[in-house]
């Protein structure tokens, strides 16, 4: 997984039918300087993952990516390869 | 599977359900050169690994699967803690 920001969230109209009733969010994957920095800043390319969790705008979140980001929804077939797997609460890292 | 060295925590209540109880650790995939990588990662450990320590992650989700079941995003896992790499360079092994 990787860590990111929550900047905001997609909606798709039309969507493949896969996707109904699923959130989108945007994230912006953060960089180990800014994680130590605890400064809210992010610093990654933002993507598209799927959000289950209901995770709001300036949150930290992990996400899983490739085909595991998937799994959730087996035995299902759904397109997804970014998922939100959780909620940060807090971070303590070395300095 | 790579080299990584943790370097903190994660604490998250809300989180996919099948990941209840799980050790979540920050992490810094190393280089060839000793460097590490601009991108933290967050792996799953049950191993014990500590802030400092270098690892081997797997980046194959299948053992996650087996151990928290089939509909678990988790894919980053620490298999092991390293106690020495050996090259050329490094011949005796000083512990990583």
């Amino acid at each position: 997984m990787r860590l990111g920001i929550v900047r905001g969230h997609v909606v798709l109209n039309p969507a493949i039918e896969a996707y109904g009733g699923k959130t989108l969010v945007v994230i912006e994957p953060v960089t180990m300087e800014n994680l130590r920095a605890g400064n809210g800043r992010g610093g990654g390319k933002v993507l598209i993952a799927v959000d289950e969790l209901g995770s709001a705008e300036g949150q930290m979140v992990a996400f899983t990516e490739g085909r595991e980001a998937a799994n959730p929804f087996w035995p299902g077939s759904v397109p997804v390869d970014a998922y939100c797997a959780l909620i940060v609460d807090s971070v303590d890292v070395r300095q | 599977m790579y080299l990584a060295r943790i370097e903190g925590t994660v604490v998250a209540t809300a989180k996919h359900e099948t990941l209840g109880g799980c050790r979540f650790l920050v992490a810094q995939r190393l280089e060839a050169d000793g460097g590490a990588a601009a991108e933290p990662i967050l792996v799953i450990d049950w191993l014990g690994a500590a802030k400092g320590s270098t690892v081997v992650v797997s980046t194959d989700g299948d053992i996650a699967r087996a151990k928290f079941g089939n509909t678990t995003p988790a894919r980053l896992t620490v298999v092991g803690i390293v106690d020495a790499v050996q090259t050329p360079a490094n011949a005796e092994g000083k512990t990583a």
